[in-house]
């Protein structure tokens, strides 16, 4: 039917639903092998952020930072980039370092093309000039007083396009920008790939770095470098691919700058979850590579809508849902729950994105549903439209687990952060198969809150 | 003499060996640029001092992050009110930036006091809240002029310090400055207390508070578990301070030596032992008679209670390893409750200590006992792969790094979940230390089908 977009009646920001540009970007760099995400700014800039990957990803997380200290805010961090940028370089060998930036760094205006420029330099005398030519030092500015931290993603991702990639021959290859999603929904869509027989590169590719196997150390840099991550030359490769699929289209600014640089076509969302949205994704992967859809993927379809005739209409019908979090998962999630009969009652992002009311619009109007939107909210506007408007099912992050027992309402958790619940990280939303997933969880849950245990013999 | 561990020249001497001459490790230094340390700033070292506090609204005065990444992560518990739990911040943007969060800041207060009715409005500048320069001292006054709730400024800008124990000091001034002496109460005893340093963490407090109780003290307050402002405010008229974690509040403790004549005892409630003995040193400290006798039956129950539990873990604990890498307190204080479980002390250290720290473990450990200061991850890695610990005490940062070696680690950390103090607390402790050690997964994580 329609959307109402409810504006937020407050200044105080009360339990946030986002947090700040750099965690974005420790995020990407960690997806790139042998990376080193650099953060240049104050110590607990990196130390908080380690803190809420590990406990997401439940892995470690390496980021360095530059500890900027109050001689820094008065004269300025340069010491601290150029010799942080070298101690990384000299003790970590690492093909790539990615210079974060935070409010600090960005306020008192340190030149950081300019710093890693002298860090360079003054390294060639220590290590030999093609042994820093060897490692990609990359400036990425993400000054936390703007936006989200799914806008720092997006920077990095288009910092790579920027300073790294560069066009060479022709590759038979597309570009996959997935956003922040998990390391099995990156694995999802690897899967899918194969099955096209679609060659990728991912920028970033966190599936292995934030979910490592425990093998019995034997290399030297083990663990100091996780397994997997895209390489610094399919990154350089990312200017001659095909095309470039960006699951997000609120962070698509890397797969733009690709376009426009090197003519890689672009497609931008939706981020594959669900029936439609992942025939989307496909269509793109087919127009941009030619390749045909193999009845495996078919097959793969098949037994997600198979799943949904089955419990769809009888369980789930006229649910309502609460729906929170990134908007792209957000609005991805809602057009699911749509497509499984239920009522997306309210949608709520942290992100101040008008393209995000364009898309729960359009889930509006193919649900008939009437969807009260928020953007740019905090989780205290959840907490007081529930208590007004009570919905059967909340589904978003593990920052509403209080407010999801105190209104008694059941919450399926996803998306970045779920620290009360293992391995959602490894479980996929996207594709058929992380539909069939998604549906069989938030399926049980409702069983499990809304149906009598008595009633299960005739209850099929 | 040969380093400890391979790392940077200038990160040496942070690591010794006790018994090979200082014992000392180099400490109190900024740490080097481009590693990966395992500290904080001082922000957040004000921060977990004051937040325990739970009928207030702790408003931190910056960019979205600083909030979001630290709100209700620090595991102390409440009986009462959780305002405490809210992630609340001023969202600076933009436009803030160039024309100052004053006005954000202020209108922030008024909205959150209407809508909470705190004990009080503390007010955490961070890094960005001092580049820009916005006089928050002078927003919370007008604010608590209009609200008439308590509105305190935090100077705790992140960047101040390399060592996060000088935001322990910010927050513990926050109190000496703005709470304590602002209330008296309605009536005293000659045997009143403030606990001081003990941020009830899982509910620590409660393994305490009841054995004090039956002593027949009179706690007046908390500094700051499970606290209510008023009850802070209130804290000057104690006969005494003990102190529990005299890492972060020995600080306090002595301003309020010096301006109030109360004097302080150090506690520890971490171990049998340990607890025996506090228990013991604040009846001593009193000298009645009746309270004597008294702690001596409280005593002789609790060890009764819990003693011959222990004797299982222990048989299974003997002789095993462990490494602390932890906050300065613990990096001593855990030694002994180790030892009465039968294990090994071989590495101790702290992120943020200081000399004094230092001086503590060099007492507590034996010799041979690696002592390391701000040990970066790669150094924490190595130290781990080379010497191969039974156990890692540690927090969530490490948490990993360390299972990813295959070495058991047990989360003594602000956000762990399990009450390790008093009597009954050293069961839990001992449970959890033996479920880390003897999980059988460990046996797995070595053994590769190669066999190599």
């Amino acid at each position: 039917m329609s959307m109402n977009l409810i504006e937020k009646d407050r200044v105080a920001t009360i339990n946030p639903l986002k947090t700040c540009q750099p965690l974005g970007a420790m995020w990407a760099v960690t997806g790139i092998s042998r990376a080193v995400p650099l953060v240049h700014g104050s110590q607990g800039c990196s130390a908080f952020v380690r803190y809420c990957l590990s406990r997401h990803f439940r892995e470690p997380s390496e980021i360095a930072v530059t500890s900027l200290h109050e001689d820094a805010a008065v004269f300025g961090g340069r010491k601290n980039l150029v010799e942080g940028i070298q101690n990384v370089a000299i003790r970590l060998k690492p093909d790539f370092i990615g210079v974060i930036t935070t409010c600090s760094s960005e306020i008192i205006g340190d030149d950081v093309i300019g710093f890693i420029k002298t860090a360079k330099g003054e390294l060639k005398e220590k290590i030999g000039e093609e042994a820093v030519e060897k490692i990609k030092i990359i400036p990425i500015s993400t000054p936390s007083f703007v936006e989200t931290h799914l806008k720092g993603y997006d920077n990095t991702i288009k910092a790579l396009a920027d300073y790294v990639a560069e066009p060479s021959q022709p590759n038979e290859k597309i570009n996959i920008i997935p956003g922040m999603v998990n390391p099995g929904d990156i694995r999802e869509i690897k899967h899918m790939l194969r099955l096209m027989d679609i060659e990728s590169i991912v920028l970033a590719d966190i599936s292995d770095p934030f979910d490592a196997p425990l093998r019995p150390s034997t290399t030297e840099y083990k663990p100091y470098y996780p397994k997997g991550g895209t390489t610094v030359d399919e990154i350089v490769d990312s200017a001659n691919s095909v095309g470039t699929i960006s699951l997000t289209k609120y962070a698509g600014s890397g797969a733009l700058s690709l376009e426009k640089k090197y003519n890689v076509p672009a497609e931008l969302g939706p981020i594959p979850i669900g029936v439609r949205n992942t025939d989307q994704f496909l269509r793109n992967l087919k127009k941009l590579t030619g390749q045909d859809i193999p009845d495996s993927i078919l097959d793969e379809r098949g037994l997600l809508i198979d799943s949904m005739a089955d419990v769809a209409s009888r369980y789930l019908f006229d649910k309502t849902v609460a729906i929170y979090g990134d908007p792209e998962i957000t609005s991805g999630i809602a057009r699911f729950v749509g497509e499984l009969g239920m009522e997306p009652k309210l949608v709520l992002t942290g992100s101040k994105s008008q393209e995000f009311v364009k898309d729960i619009e359009k889930v509006a109007k193919e649900t008939g549903a009437e969807i009260d939107t928020m953007i740019d909210q905090d989780l205290r506007s959840m907490e007081v439209y529930l208590k007004d408007n009570p919905v059967d099912l909340m589904i978003g992050g593990s920052d509403a687990r209080l407010m999801a027992k105190e209104n008694d309402i059941p919450l399926v958790r996803v998306g970045y952060p779920v620290y009360d619940r293992v391995g959602y990280h490894r479980r996929p939303i996207v594709g058929y198969n992380g539909g069939i997933q998604l549906m069989d969880l938030i399926t049980n849950t409702v069983l499990e809150k809304y149906y009598e245990p008595e009633h299960w013999k005739l209850q099929q | 003499m040969e380093p400890v561990t391979e790392t940077f020249e200038s990160r040496k001497k942070h690591v010794c060996v006790k018994g090979e001459g200082l014992s000392i490790p180099v400490c109190d230094k900024a740490s080097l640029p481009g590693t990966v340390t395992q500290r904080t700033c001082v922000y957040g070292g004000a921060r977990i001092v004051l937040m325990p506090i739970t009928d207030s609204i702790h408003l931190v005065h910056g960019p979205i992050g600083c909030a979001a990444c630290t709100w209700d992560i620090r595991g102390s518990k409440t009986s009462r009110e959780d305002i405490y739990k809210k992630g609340c911040s001023t969202n600076l943007q933009e436009k803030d930036i160039i024309f100052g969060g004053e006005k954000k800041l202020y209108e922030t207060i008024i909205e959150l006091n209407k809508l909470y009715k705190p004990g009080a409005v503390f007010v955490y500048a961070t890094c960005v809240a001092g580049i820009i320069g916005d006089d928050i001292k002078a927003v919370c006054k007008k604010a608590e002029g209009i609200t008439g709730c308590r509105v305190i400024p935090v100077q705790s800008e992140g960047f101040q310090n390399h060592n996060k124990t000088k935001g322990h000091w910010i927050g513990g001034d926050a109190l000496l400055d703005y709470v304590i002496g602002t209330k008296e109460p309605e009536e005293t005893t000659p045997f009143d207390i403030n606990i001081v340093g003990e941020f009830n963490v899982a509910g620590d407090l409660w393994g305490i508070k009841p054995l004090l109780e039956e002593m027949g003290v009179n706690i007046i307050s908390t500094l700051t578990g499970d606290s209510h402002v008023d009850e802070i405010a209130q804290a000057h008229r104690a006969k005494l301070n003990i102190v529990q974690c005299q890492k972060s509040s020995n600080y306090v403790a002595k301003k309020m030596e010096k301006k109030y004549g109360i004097p302080f005892i150090k506690v520890n409630f971490f171990g049998l032992e340990q607890t025996v003995a506090s228990l013991r040193d604040v009846a001593d400290f009193f000298g009645d008679e009746e309270m004597i006798e008294r702690t001596e039956r409280i005593i002789e129950s609790g060890l009764k209670e819990v003693s011959h539990k222990i004797e299982e873990y222990k048989k299974r604990l003997t002789g095993k390893t462990v490494a602390l890498y932890v906050g300065g307190n613990k990096a001593w204080s855990l030694v002994r409750p180790f030892e009465e479980l039968g294990m090994d002390v071989m590495m101790s250290g702290t992120k943020n200590g200081i000399r004094e720290d230092y001086e503590m473990i060099k007492e507590a450990v034996r010799d041979g006992t690696i002592i390391v200061d701000d040990a970066n991850s790669a150094e924490l890695t190595r130290l781990l792969k080379e010497h191969r610990p039974n156990l890692l005490i540690s927090g969530a940062k490490e948490k990993y790094i360390s299972l990813k070696l295959g070495i058991p680690f047990c989360d003594f950390n602000h956000d762990r979940i399990t009450a390790f103090a008093g009597f009954r607390g050293f069961v839990s402790f001992a449970k959890e230390v033996d479920a880390s050690v003897s999980s059988p997964v460990f046996e797995l994580t070595s053994k590769s089908l190669r066999g190599d």
